[in-house]
């Protein structure tokens, strides 16, 4: 599992060498060559699974991810990896064995919009002034990293581990067009943000549609004040990124001078070679049908529309383009752009074939996704549209992995995956029910039976308000 | 003289609205919850009339002429009650266009009330009633006045324009650390301007001709408005989450002689004893687990439960702090969802049925006609498919004031316009 970090880079690039191959000129072959350096990893991930045990766990109602619900199952895992699921599983020498009887084992939960660390509690009146969440200097902030706000000791992440998610994609807020760099963490405890970072995950650029990007910039009189003026902006910094891409291509062709680092084209150039990911904010339907629009003039794709307050209104779009869409249970009516949200918006988006995500975007919603996945459910069946827990599970599970680019590694409980694995008390979309046993790759990482695998935020550690009064 | 008489007429139908209740309904096999503490009826009978509980057993026959509805043994229980919610003062929450939850200028502190404001066409009240809500205490959030935020009220989520309840249900106050600013910078000043407010407000009554020859800091509008909470027909709704201001709120309360309600109380477990000693209730938000700020670092998921085991009433509402990511806007599901989450917390069933309706009617003073199934209540009354205490469940009909309401909303609406069965249509959304 350890992954030196000059392997990852090589990996990386050698990905990057054959996605751009299509349709360019002749290279020389790839090992012989140094890679661009905007394509390289300077902040590699230093994350070493926690001390693991093979465990079978049996007898649970196990909803596996991958579509399947079956019941009086097993899950084993070896060496941090899913080994098997099914019944009758037999214990391995050494395995820790978990009786799991009217219980229900799900894969780890995916949070694809966190603001985890970057939002990290408390928040004092000067953290309410400049948040870390968003560089609110330009509207063009493709230069900065989440990764860099991030304050690992946030007591959010153990918050959300007790709600049984694993993986979090941590994200800069939407007041910018671009508001920077994505990161895919571990939910692990930590004291750096490198030994969290998922290894190998892809970054994403976070971009932003509508209201508060024009209302972080309109009251400064600074562009954009308007939609249209978002547009130009997103459009504008493509073409720089594309000369910026193209400047970059002829040097590593024909060598001479290297052009000068922009940080910011690195990050639109990192995207326009295929390397990140695109995860934009829109809510209203129009203004994700002219992104979609934009994406083929300039040439990415977005991985994920976030909120998609109204992807219901356009799901044969997001469908055929392939487009996830990553959206609030219930959220409706805070801002106009979000005035036409419905509880129905996952329920009609899944039933037309959308990749359908349940996101946070909140520390308190971050531990109860499943129950933000429940109330969809309810919400689509009170309707007459039902959706069964074994593809609703799906909606914090793998599809966010698929919108992350990791549903190979993560998302499901197939052999060979990560064993990412939640054994819950009960029905994950009911209220009543809680995480009793958290495995990251294997580790158990919580347990809500044993206070000495409840992590901690140093925050957190020694405050009176905390403890019973003497 | 037409217009006359027919405006007259509007307004005979508008006072006799609750005639149209003469109508007698009869829910029959119900699972009723019909008080507090009390196990469920089984095989319930509810009858309706004139808007009112007329009966209530098991087994019993429907009268003659009445409209009766199979409940099929789902459970029924009182409309659920919002304890703290700004309904009816708020529509969009990123604008000030449609808000009137408070008052940034002008003489009102203690005096300002937002009865005046109440949107009886707003959507967010359709919203709570598709979820079982059929009550609300709405509380302002700031006056010009601090630490005084206002007059709530209880409103009742009929779908006539009459959806005032309560008026001046409780005079409001904003505590701690966040929210000093307006108080000058330090909790102390809102806790010393509190108290003198009182004071004044004491020595304002006792002068029959206006204020007396002291330098008064209140002005005559919000002594007057203090008049109730001194007679202790109106608590003081106290909003504090610090360990330190629930303290001080107990004080105050002992003190002054005045009713307190804590609204938020994220650390009130820490001093459940005490709160329960003083017959203090709590509103709380059962979501608040985090330490959002330097003011709740102690906020956990068991308050509900604790408080309760305590002998403390409480009652579930998304108080407006940054605790509350649910606004109004989703006051009935995100009330049902925390009482799910309490349940898990450690509260009952029961327990946490109460405090999403008997508890809060008593806590903001409309118990006398409204939180239970007793005969005599207003009849709020929701028949449910499922739990009503957990995210799976929803309500199958909803009757307030012994009206049966329509559960439609604009939400459902444009899920039904853009169904997928309408994906390959020819016209254009607009023309369903």
């Amino acid at each position: 599992m350890r992954t030196s970090p000059a392997l990852c880079g090589v990996l990386i690039w050698a990905v990057t060498m054959a996605s751009t191959a299509i349709g360019a000129a002749p290279k020389a072959p790839p090992a012989a060559r140094q890679p661009l350096p905007y394509r390289l990893d300077p902040y590699p991930s230093t994350y070493r699974p926690l001390p693991r045990v093979d465990t079978l766990i049996k007898g649970a109602t196990v909803l596996d991810g991958a579509g399947h619900r079956l019941e009086d199952a097993d899950v084993l895992t070896h060496e941090g990896k899913i080994v098997a699921v099914g019944p009758g599983l037999k214990a391995p020498a050494g395995a820790a064995v978990i009786d799991a009887h009217g219980r229900w084992v799900t894969p780890g939960i995916v949070d694809i919009h966190s603001h985890d660390g970057d939002f990290a509690l408390p928040l004092t009146a000067n953290d309410l002034q400049e948040l870390d969440v968003s560089e609110g200097s330009d509207p063009n902030t493709a230069q900065v990293w989440a990764e860099h706000s991030i304050t690992p000791q946030d007591p959010d992440f153990s918050r959300a581990m007790a709600g049984g998610v694993t993986t979090l994609q941590v994200l800069p807020g939407s007041s910018n067009l671009f508001g920077g760099r994505g990161v895919v963490l571990k939910n692990v405890p930590a004291v750096t943000v490198q030994a969290m970072k998922f290894p190998g995950a892809d970054y994403s650029l976070k971009m932003a549609c509508g209201e508060n990007p024009k209302f972080t910039y309109g009251p400064r009189l600074k562009f954009p004040t308007s939609r249209m003026g978002e547009m130009a902006g997103y459009r504008q910094a493509w073409l720089d990124a594309r000369a910026y891409k193209a400047k970059w291509e002829t040097y590593e062709r024909e060598g001479g001078e290297a052009p000068a680092r922009d940080l910011r084209m690195d990050t639109l150039a990192g995207v326009l070679d295929g390397d990140i990911r695109v995860h934009m904010h829109c809510y209203r339907a129009e203004e994700m049908a002219d992104v979609i629009d934009m994406s083929h003039e300039m040439g990415y794709h977005v991985a994920a529309f976030h909120h998609a307050v109204e992807g219901y209104k356009i799901a044969p779009l997001l469908k055929r383009e392939g487009i996830c869409a990553v959206v609030w249970s219930d959220w409706w009516g805070f801002k106009m752009e979000a005035y036409d949200g419905t509880r129905l918006n996952a329920a009609i988006l899944d039933s037309q074939g959308v990749c359908v995500t349940l996101h946070s975007d909140s520390p308190m919603i971050g531990q109860h996704l499943t129950l933000e996945a429940g109330k969809a459910m309810a919400a689509g069946r009170r309707a007459g549209i039902d959706i069964a827990p074994e593809r609703a599970i799906q909606w914090v599970t793998l599809n966010p992995a698929k919108g992350m680019g990791l549903d190979a590694k993560i998302g499901s409980l197939e052999p060979g995956k990560d064993a990412d694995v939640v054994i819950w008390s009960g029905d994950p979309f009911s209220a009543y029910s809680k995480a009793d046993q958290v495995f990251l790759d294997g580790a158990l990482v919580f347990d809500r039976a044993d206070p000495s695998r409840q992590p901690k935020a140093d925050f957190e550690l020694g405050q009176l308000a905390r403890e019973p009064r003497p | 003289m037409r217009r006359a008489v027919l405006a007259l007429m509007g307004l005979v139908t508008t006072l006799v609205a609750p005639a149209a209740m003469a109508q007698t309904t009869a829910i029959v096999h119900a699972k009723a919850y019909v008080q507090p503490g009390a196990p469920p009826m089984l095989d319930a009978t509810i009858v309706i009339e004139a808007g009112k509980i007329k009966a209530v057993a098991a087994g019993l026959a429907p009268p003659p002429g009445a409209e009766v509805v199979d409940a099929k043994g789902a459970i029924v229980t009182p409309g659920l009650m919002n304890g703290a919610s700004q309904l009816g003062i708020e529509e969009v929450t990123s604008t000030d266009d449609g808000a009137d939850r408070a008052v940034k200028a002008g003489p009102l502190g203690a005096a300002f009330d937002i009865q005046y404001a109440l949107n009886s066409n707003s959507e967010l009240l359709r919203v709570a009633r598709f979820d079982g809500v059929t009550r609300a205490m709405t509380l302002p959030t700031g006056s010009a006045s601090a630490p005084f935020t206002g007059q709530g009220a209880a409103l009742r989520l009929s779908e006539s324009a009459d959806i005032l309840d309560r008026p001046k249900a409780a005079v409001a106050v904003q505590t701690g650390g966040p929210s000093d600013a307006a108080a000058g910078g330090s909790r102390a000043a809102q806790w010393l301007i509190l108290r003198n407010a009182l004071d004044e407000a004491r020595a304002y009554r006792a002068e029959k001709h206006g204020l007396g020859p002291r330098d008064q800091v209140l002005n005559h509008l919000d002594a007057e408005a203090l008049a109730p909470v001194l007679d202790g027909t109106v608590p003081l709704a106290i909003a504090a989450t610090r360990e330190s201001d629930i303290r001080q709120a107990i004080a105050l309360s002992r003190d002054e002689h005045v009713r307190v309600v804590i609204v938020g109380g994220a650390e009130a477990w820490r001093v459940a004893d005490l709160l329960a000693a003083a017959k203090i209730p709590v509103v709380l938000d059962p979501f608040a687990d985090l330490p959002y700020s330097l003011d709740e670092i102690g906020a956990r998921l068991d308050n509900a439960a604790r408080l309760r085991k305590a002998g403390v009433v409480i009652a579930f509402g998304m108080v407006d702090d940054l605790s509350s990511v649910y606004e109004s806007y989703l006051a009935g599901e995100t009330l049902r969802e925390g009482a799910g989450l309490a349940i898990a917390n450690g509260l009952t069933w029961d327990q946490a049925l109460e405090a999403v309706t008997e508890s809060p009617a008593r806590i903001w003073g409309v118990a006398d006609h409204y939180g239970s199934l007793a005969v005599g209540q207003d009849a709020d009354v929701v028949i449910w498919h499922g739990d009503p205490l957990d995210v799976s469940g929803w309500p199958d009909a909803v009757y307030v004031r012994g009206a049966k309401a329509s559960l439609r909303t604009r939400q459902g609406e444009l899920g039904e316009r853009y169904a997928p069965s309408h994906a390959n249509d020819l016209w254009p959304s607009n023309y369903r």
